[in-house]
């Protein structure tokens, strides 16, 4: 009962300590901006911590992070054998070869009104398909190795590059496209002078959005065979053997991961698209 | 506060055991199917009602882990595996065996003869799908005790797939064998168009590997409430008959099983041919637990290579107390 109290208390200060700070003078200023936040998730990290503790919750249910934490120290060889298995093989391949291939699509679909009227719904009916029903088939078609889980990827992240790409190159006015006629622009000047700088802050709404999508494709993909390495074959068999700090440690790098991975996407976007009104100021 | 919402809810308890009947749960380890079919027909006959029972059964499925089910407290008593059982015993979660059904293991390697796999030994630099989910470790136990490695193949090494729950693998030749169950998996190859003339399987328990299925696990806290093992007698006294009753009758068994199956996914000829599967495993056994099957399950699960399901011997994992007075 001590430390759930305590929990209460911790959680109370926390969120005293963030209103002052976020109310004071230094709000604005690089260094709170960065420990408001912070403070928050520590505070969330100690009331969970105390809460499970003082309330004897079992491991089942869910582990400390404390101890998810230890877990996660000890068993890096293996954290990384998978994050390599999963997210570099998997999830990276097929994030390339889904997005390359859904630019080069967007480009086609925006030359011929053939296409665009005929592949827009087949992309559209692609999206559609539960992960859960293509997965199996593509291990199927794949193999049990990485390959599978690639291909899964590429389902997943193609439509929303492809969506986002077409609208992105139809940004331009009438009048923008009218000037560089009067240029004498070709199609590829005008396409790389004009209509794909536009088009960019479209084309990275869709690749940030495929940077999770990709995580989430290749660890499910896993659950329905796998060779005995990788993240979505850890869970599955974690959970079975109730080892949820294994779990729990596997979710971390999922995190890690996944964020890391939108950040420097949307790090690529700020430099390339610095002149967009989105990323002023 | 803790002890008097415990006496309250005791209170309520004895209160009602005058009135209605006992309410019990059983989390099942799969799907509604023969493989569960003592615990319907006892339902169906009115064995449970009987002993004074309303007893519940709560179908599984590949999402559900049977021991989170128990640890939430969405279940008094579940159907599972001994090895995840033990698992979960160390892991912090007391499961305790109050009853053992299944005689003999089910779990076998199925093959394709042509191959040229004829005995144990030739698996080496194969390549062999197996059911994770703490389904692994009679697997892995039994290779370690023929030398042979699941790193990777080679020599004196397998190739390990993780399998899903279909036979796809074997029939797609991407594995050269796969875990089946003698009262499933099997007969899915069988139906595929393959004759056994072409299959050669290695049943675990003619490995010296096989370890306990199908038991019934309750929480060892809960054993201290005489209330809840008396409860407990009853049901698997119930349970038991229901089983000698399907074992007998397994047409009828299997139909009951179809009955009570809310998904509709099974199929009659599939059912009659898993209840008759089913009864060879259950035979032999009157619901007690044999202390040496226990044993070869403990030593199978020791004994589970570099990365072994148990690192030292449980305590309290089972009792007769329960079987004892149900049974006697």
């Amino acid at each position: 009962m001590t430390m759930v109290a305590i929990a209460l208390l911790v959680w109370c200060g926390g969120w005293w300590l963030n209103s002052r700070l976020a109310n004071g003078p230094r709000a604005h200023t690089r260094g709170v901006k960065l420990l408001v936040p912070a403070i928050f998730g520590v505070t969330l990290l100690v009331v969970w911590e105390l809460l499970v503790r003082g309330l004897a919750v079992s491991l089942v249910i869910l582990p400390a992070p404390s101890v998810i934490a230890e877990r996660f120290a000890t068993s890096l060889p293996i954290l990384w054998q998978d994050f390599q298995q999963t997210i570099l093989k998997g999830a990276l391949s097929g994030y390339i070869i889904g997005c390359v291939a859904a630019l080069l699509m967007a480009i086609a679909v925006d030359r011929s009104d053939f296409l665009r009227r005929g592949l827009l719904p087949v992309g559209n009916f692609v999206a559609a398909l539960p992960i859960v029903g293509t997965a199996p088939i593509l291990v199927m078609w794949f193999g049990f190795d990485w390959q599978s889980k690639a291909a899964v990827v590429v389902v997943m992240v193609f439509f929303p590059v492809l969506v986002n790409t077409v609208a992105g190159l139809r940004e331009t006015s009438a009048m923008q496209r009218d000037l560089m006629q009067t240029y004498a622009a070709s199609y590829w000047q005008g396409f790389f002078k004009l209509r794909l700088p536009a088009a960019l802050p479209f084309i990275f709404n869709g690749l940030k959005i495929s940077t999770t999508l990709a995580l989430v494709g290749a660890i499910v993909a896993e659950f329905f065979g796998s060779p005995t390495v990788g993240m979505g074959f850890r869970i599955s068999t974690s959970v079975g053997q109730l080892a949820l700090d294994m779990v729990w440690a596997e979710i971390l790098v999922a995190a890690l991961a996944g964020s890391a991975f939108y950040g420097m996407m949307a790090l690529v976007e700020k430099t390339l698209t610095f002149w967009h009104p989105s990323q002023r100021g | 506060m803790k002890t008097l919402l415990t006496a309250a809810a005791l209170a309520l308890g004895t209160a009602s055991v005058a009135q209605a009947a006992d309410e019990v749960k059983l989390q099942l380890k799969w799907v509604t199917q023969a493989q569960f079919a003592g615990y319907y027909v006892a339902l169906d006959q009115g064995f449970y009602e009987a002993e004074n029972l309303d007893v519940t059964i709560l179908p599984g499925g590949p999402d559900i882990a049977p021991t989170q089910v128990i640890a939430g407290g969405g279940a008094d008593v579940t159907v599972e595996w001994m090895p995840a059982a033990l698992a979960a015993r160390e892991k912090g979660l007391p499961l305790v065996n109050i009853a053992q059904p299944y005689k003999s293991s089910g779990m076998m390697l199925t093959c394709w003869k042509d191959t040229g796999i004829a005995a144990p030994e030739d698996l080496a630099n194969r390549t062999l799908g197996v059911w994770f989910f703490g389904n692994e470790f009679p697997f892995m136990s039994w290779m370690s005790q023929l030398g042979i490695s699941t790193e990777g193949k080679g020599e004196k090494g397998v190739e390990v797939l993780k399998q899903g729950f279909n036979v796809d693998p074997l029939l797609q030749r991407q594995a050269d064998c796969i875990s089946t169950m003698t009262y499933n998996e099997y007969w899915q190859v069988i139906d595929a168009g393959v004759s056994p003339d072409e299959l050669i399987t290695f049943k675990y328990e003619d490995q010296g590997v096989a370890t306990l299925e199908d038991g019934l696990y309750v929480l060892e806290d809960k054993l201290s409430d005489p209330a809840f093992v008396d409860k407990m007698q009853r049901f698997v006294r119930a349970s038991m008959k229901g089983w000698k009753w399907a074992e007998e009758n397994p047409d009828a068994a299997a139909e009951i099983v179809l009955d009570n199956d809310a998904s509709g996914a099974q199929t009659e000829e599939h059912q009659k041919r898993m209840m008759s599967e089913v009864a060879k495993l259950t035979a032999g056994s009157n619901g007690t637990l044999s202390e040496a099957d226990y044993q070869r399950t403990v030593k199978t699960l020791l004994d589970g290579g570099s990365s072994p399901v148990i690192t030292k011997e449980p305590e309290g994992a089972w009792t007769h107390v329960i079987t004892d007075a149900a049974l006697n």
